[in-house]
């Protein structure tokens, strides 16, 4: 059983960071992103008889984590569905005109502030490498609903970046 | 530059998972994982037990029900009047009965014939008695017993009757 368990601390050791910066992107509050981390790796130990090796451990792992983030954002009684997703058509040209150079950091905190709906679906789009399909499913949502709340995730975001680089400059 | 910021988070990902979880969550995940191993058999344990003795409380129940009602369903379960004639009729076989083995030293041959032919219809009411906990229809199978035994003492009054008059006869013929 040692053996194990030093095998189990390598995986930690291998995808504690990322995993924990996928919580905290979905859920904005470091306890709960620990608490999700806890409980991902310790269900990801037990069951892990029951990871088939159709894809890597850590996507597997990172599928555990934004599960059980999406559960903690649920029980905050968070909404993904927009109420009037289908009136507004998202402009994509001027969401991706951006002024201000794009540095990590801002992008990063600009995310932070981004209301939850939007946040979660940017970061699994952006930032996870989810498609909208693969979105749908993890948020219950329609396709569709995911394109949209994305292109307004992105303008707002862009909005908020330039008032960052107005008030900087 | 339609996805500038695609494109920007693509090539600096890494610039993005900037936080660390703290030093103590492994410590935690590990002492999860000992109580998780140590939970484990136990409850196995706890639950092979309990659906063992609840397989044994329901074994023992079914037994000792099946048991009372092999032992304890009698016609008067059934139907009482019924019963009462039974009990009339078997008092009477008994004492016919005694009576007949009074000849038994004196006829041993027919004796035995009669005490064979008493034996059958005998048989016949413990195979209906057995039958009578299961049977579909109850009070049939009673009125079936009560014929029985009314047969079975007629039968005994015309042995009575046969071996009175083989006594008699030997008795006048000894004269």
């Amino acid at each position: 059983m040692h053996g194990s368990r030093a095998a189990q601390f390598q995986l930690y050791k291998l995808y504690a960071k990322a995993m924990y910066n996928v919580a905290l992107r979905i859920l904005n509050y470091e306890e709960e992103a620990e608490d999700v981390l806890q409980e991902a790796f310790l269900d990801a130990f037990t069951r892990i008889v029951d990871f088939r090796q159709e894809t890597t451990f850590g996507l597997w792992l990172k599928q555990i984590v934004i599960n059980k983030s999406i559960n903690y954002l649920r029980k905050r009684k968070v909404e993904f569905v927009s109420t009037d997703e289908v009136s507004e058509i998202p402009d994509e040209i001027s969401a991706d005109e951006y002024d201000v150079r794009l540095q990590a950091d801002e992008i990063r905190q600009a995310i932070t502030e981004l209301p939850d709906g939007y946040r979660v679906v940017l970061s699994l789009y952006l930032l996870e490498g989810y498609d909208h399909e693969e979105i749908s499913h993890i948020l219950k949502i329609s396709e569709n609903t995911s394109r949209t709340q994305y292109m307004r995730a992105k303008k707002k975001l862009k909005s908020i970046l330039e008032q960052k680089g107005m008030r900087d400059e | 530059m339609n996805n500038r910021l695609e494109t920007f988070v693509k090539e600096n990902r890494k610039d993005f998972d900037v936080f660390e979880p703290s030093a103590a969550l492994w410590a935690k995940i590990e002492s999860g994982l000992d109580s998780n191993k140590k939970k484990k058999p136990i409850n196995l344990y706890l639950w092979i037990s309990a659906a063992a003795s609840i397989v044994i409380v329901f074994g023992l129940v079914w037994l000792y029900t099946g048991q009372m009602q092999n032992r304890d369903l009698e016609i008067a379960d059934v139907n009482a009047a019924a019963a009462k004639r039974e009990n009339q009729f078997t008092s009477l076989i008994t004492e016919k009965r005694d009576s007949l083995a009074i000849f038994a030293s004196a006829n041993p041959d027919l004796y035995k014939k009669f005490t064979d032919d008493l034996l059958k219809l005998d048989e016949d009411y413990e195979r209906l008695k057995s039958e009578l906990p299961t049977t579909p229809n109850q009070l049939y199978v009673v009125k079936a017993m009560v014929k029985n035994r009314e047969i079975q003492l007629n039968l005994l009054k015309q042995q009575l009757l046969i071996i009175n008059q083989v006594d008699d006869y030997k008795r006048v013929n000894q004269i």
